[in-house]
């Protein structure tokens, strides 16, 4: 891997780029899933290439190949400074980065026991009780459940004198009860919707998550959700679970906070924010509740590594203090236009894709409410759990969600189940009604392996630190 | 570079035949794309990737198990054929499975564009100069992507399957942003580059911002609309994704599994998949090595079938249309050519038919909030307009929708004579006309 990383910055220098980085990327996966009682797929793959990326003529220019060899490294280095000159015939000002350390260093992820020596016999067996489990419902008339497994080895090197070798595992695991009758299919899901939770690490963090013992819940909640009352159209006050927040704020403060976006270069794709360069240290945000991290450092998430995939170190900003804007995303290229040196946030999807601005683990960190007091404290409202569904604008500010249940709050407490209930809101003003966030007891770190963005399109992997909060005056039962 | 067909399917059937099972099928998928993509009127990313990746799916009685790789040496090839026995081995007898399918006659095509393959880095640059030269020449921003995609397919089983064609496409798209809230939208999709145009594609988005610049508040509510094709292909991909496959409509979760030969939606209406439409993108297999069919949906508002594998074909005793997608295959069988049967209005005729109503030109994030009645919602973008007495009048700013889509279907006012090549392009498209729908719900505004 090394050798080609040398070869690509030797031919890319020596074609004409001024600038050169190339990540080699080695990744293994691993998928298992059963839907209903059967074994739908046991599937594994491997992948192995280069990206090279280089300014030349004060342009950027990114080639990949899967082929290693030193004629294909060198054809692919050519190719990228010849896109990079092509690119350059529309520029207006050269590409200028921000300083970054060359460094050479290596960081590997958490993972106590590795998933991959694990026997399919053993990860079978428990996706097969875990789906059994829930059709104990009769309504339950479709169940599923899948394991995922992946493992990344990358080295990067920049014609700057970087050479970073860097390795991590990612478990996945999650369970899905649907109850169909009466012309609707209604999702449960456990621990969390969309392929459940992820993390960076082994076996041990799927063993922790307990698929099998939370099946029977998962199932009975589905069954009990035909029976449900329909969410009522009103605003009202609305009680978030965690892993909600996760989304809401993957979706309304990550997003809109990433700088390429600020600048306009997602304009025709993902979009643009409603947030502008002069923002910072003055946008009222949300409340005085709503403090905002972006932590590449935090252990065991998704949204964690050594150095990000321009060589710049991990670390820990704040996007939002008190409920004001105070930082962005950023990349060596745009945070120079804020005056800043990038804080960490260029990943790409494999070694095939140019890196973009992504999100590290972006949290709303946690506030000082015990989830039953904040209950007992509420005296009518809505409590939601798990993501269904989402829906935001261009600009980040028209947003609606659903999940997959809820219960009424009366007079402090729980009340009857509520399903397909839904809410929608406004960025700024939405952030600006929370007046509770649930302590450090009830905040996790929860994985989003699925955040597409760019051209070609990127998935990365990412995560959010949440716990449940409160919000006032939320419109919830749209189009019920 | 990528492999030529022929090479992809040697390698197809030399993986085939070197995996040590009862029976094997390989699919292999060699690309080299490129994309220029601009923003803020210049170009801002300029890529290309070339990868050969090749999927093998062992078969031991009716067990299964999948493997894949990018790497095409021998050692290479011998460690993913035992990957997959290996997974096959430890899979339980799945008694739904009845054995790869046999070799069937497929059309011998190429959908390779001369003029499509000839797109390199220099012509896409000057495309984008010249698509940005519409909006700069206005003082607006223009911000896209021009994308070809060349690859070759190859399919092989053990018992006698081998597919193998090749085919590219050219995509580009265009957002451009006018001074005061205004923006257009506009996108190419086709297998001739010859047919794309970058000046006319760059202006019809300029034309679009400057006509809806200073957008207006409009109070949210159940509206005429006319959409136009792209709005309308974001509905076709919904029911394509929700319903139309023979997974869903197996479990009992699609609009389709109950209504077999009822009226689903207005008469007018009619939905195929066709692989084979000369105005479409893609493989004319799949990846079961089949050939796809020409496939109705619903005809005529008559719920007709979902689109088939030979898993799904055998489980519900439908016949293979030959729809399935790479194993292992968590969607089931998808229709990847979507067509809404043209009607014969103009577009100019459907709005002039409207005395108060609302023009999108395009959809952004739509979502499934209830999967059975294909209940949407998501947001207008890049050309939304007041039409009042039959004509486009005020721009508004972008609006919500939560809507029912069958029921938005059930009534339509007019459908569109001409059709629109829609989609992300590598294979899959969807051809769409406009549509006048009679009751459509917005349920929010921005700003």
């Amino acid at each position: 891997m090394r050798d080609a990383i040398a070869r690509a910055l030797e031919a890319a220098t020596s074609a004409g780029a001024s600038y050169a980085d190339a990540r080699v990327v080695e990744s293994m996966h691993e998928r298992l899933s059963v839907r209903t009682g059967r074994v739908e797929g046991i599937e594994s793959g491997e992948s192995l290439g280069i990206g090279i990326r280089v300014i030349a003529a004060g342009a950027w220019g990114f080639a990949a190949t899967a082929d290693l060899s030193a004629h294909g490294v060198h054809a692919a280095a050519a190719e990228a400074v010849a896109l990079a000159r092509a690119a350059a015939t529309t520029a207006r000002a050269p590409v200028a980065l921000s300083p970054v350390a060359a460094y050479r260093d290596t960081w590997t992820g958490p993972c106590e026991i590795n998933p991959f020596t694990i026997a399919t016999e053993d990860k079978l067996a428990i996706l097969l009780a875990a789906d059994e489990a829930m059709r104990a419902e009769a309504a339950v008339r479709v169940s599923s459940a899948s394991l995922d497994f992946l493992h990344v080895r990358k080295v990067f090197g920049s014609s700057e004198g970087s050479l970073i070798e860097q390795a991590y595992t990612e478990s996945q695991a999650g369970i899905v009860a649907y109850a169909i009758g009466d012309g609707e299919m209604l999702p449960r899901s456990y621990p969390n919707s969309h392929g459940g939770q992820a993390v960076q690490g082994g076996w041990e963090a799927i063993l922790a998550l307990d698929l099998t013992g939370n099946a029977p819940r998962v199932g009975e909640q589905a069954a009990a959700l035909l029976s449900a009352a329909p969410c009522p159209a009103e605003t009202t006050t609305v009680i978030i679970d965690g892993s909600q927040i996760a989304l809401q704020v993957h979706e309304s403060i990550g997003h809109p906070t990433e700088l390429d976006r600020v600048l306009g270069d997602e304009a025709a794709f993902a979009g643009t924010s409603f947030l502008s360069l002069d923002d910072i240290d003055t946008f009222r945000y949300g409340s005085e509740h709503v403090t905002v991290t972006a932590d590449a450092t935090v252990p065991g998430s998704l949204g964690s590594f050594g150095y990000d995939d321009e060589g710049v170190p991990a670390q820990r900003d704040f996007l939002v203090v008190g409920g004001v804007l105070s930082s962005f995303q950023s990349s060596r290229e745009s945070a120079p236009v804020i005056g800043r040196t990038s804080n960490g946030c260029m990943r790409a999807d494999g070694w095939n894709r140019q890196p973009l601005v992504r999100m590290t683990t972006v949290s709303l960190e946690p506030g000082t409410w015990d989830f039953d007091d904040l209950i007992a404290n509420t005296e009518s409202g809505i409590y939601l759990e798990t993501n269904n569904s989402w829906s935001i604008d261009d600009k980040r500010l028209n947003f609606q969600f659903a999940c997959e249940i809820g219960w009424e709050i009366r007079n402090g407490a729980l009340g009857r189940m509520i399903k397909n209930p839904n809410y929608t809101g406004i960025t700024p003003t939405f952030w600006g009604s929370c007046d509770a966030v649930c302590s450090t007891d009830h905040w996790q770190v929860w994985g989003i392996p699925n955040c597409g963005k760019g051209e070609p399109m990127q998935v990365a992997h990412v995560a959010h630190g949440a716990a449940p909060a409160r919000f006032r005056d939320v419109r919830v039962g749209v189009g019920r | 570079m990528r492999y030529s067909v022929e090479n992809a399917r040697i390698l197809a059937e030399r993986a085939a035949h070197a995996t040590h099972a009862d029976a094997a099928e390989v699919v292999v998928t060699s690309a080299s794309s490129a994309l220029t993509r601009f923003a803020n009127n210049r170009i801002h990313q300029n890529v290309a990737e070339s990868d050969t990746r090749l999927s093998i799916r062992a078969v031991l009685g009716t067990r299964t198990g999948v493997a894949s790789t990018n790497r095409h040496d021998n050692d290479a090839i011998t460690r993913c054929a035992a990957a997959a026995v290996e997974a096959a081995r430890h899979a339980p007898e799945d008694p739904d499975f009845g054995g790869l399918p046999e070799a069937a006659p497929i059309a011998a095509a190429s959908r390779v564009s001369a003029t499509t393959a000839g797109y390199d880095a220099d012509r896409r640059a000057e495309a984008a100069a010249a698509i940005i030269g519409q909006s700069s020449a206005r003082g607006f921003v223009a911000a896209g992507t021009i994308a070809t995609s060349d690859y070759a397919v190859a399919v092989a089983n053990t018992g006698g399957v081998s597919a193998a064609m090749e085919a590219d496409d050219l995509r580009a798209t265009v957002l451009s942003t006018g001074l005061h809230g205004g923006s257009g939208w506009a996108s190419y999709l086709g297998s001739d580059a010859a047919s794309f145009s970058p000046s006319a594609l760059g202006g019809r988005a300029a034309t679009t911002a400057e006509r809806s610049e200073h957008p207006a508040s409009l109070d949210p509510g159940v509206y005429t609309v006319v959409l136009a094709p792209e709005a309308v292909s974001d509905l076709l991909d919904f029911l394509g994704y929700l319903g139309f496959g023979a997974k869903s409509f197996a479990e009992g979760g699609s609009f389709l599994t109950e209504a077999i030969g009822t009226s689903l939606v207005d008469e007018r209406i009619s939905i195929y998949d066709d692989a084979l439409s000369p105005g479409t993108i893609g493989l004319l297999f799949d990846f079961e090595g089949q050939p796809k069919r020409r496939t109705p949906l619903i005809a005529g508002g008559v719920a007709v079938g979902p689109v088939t594998d030979s898993y799904y074909a055998r489980k519900l005793g439908l016949p293979n249309t030959g729809h399935a997608l790479p194993a292992p295959n968590p969607y089931g069988p998808m229709p990847l050519n979507l067509e809404l049967a043209a009607g014969d209005s103009t577009e100019a005729e459907m709005i002039a038919s409207v005395d108060r109503g609302i023009y999108v030109t395009r959809f952004h994030y739509v979502n499934v909030e209830d999967p059975m009645k294909v209940v949407l919602t998501g947001m207008t973008r890049d050309g939304t307009f007041l039409i009042e007495n039959g004509a486009l009048t005020t721009p508004v700013r972008n609006l919500r929708f939560t809507q029912d889509v069958l029921a938005a279907l059930s009534h339509v006012g007019a459908i569109g004579s001409q059709r629109a090549l829609v989609g992300p392009g590598e294979g899959g498209a969807t051809l769409a006309p406009a549509l006048l729908l009679e009751r459509w719900e917005f349920t929010g505004q921005t700003g």
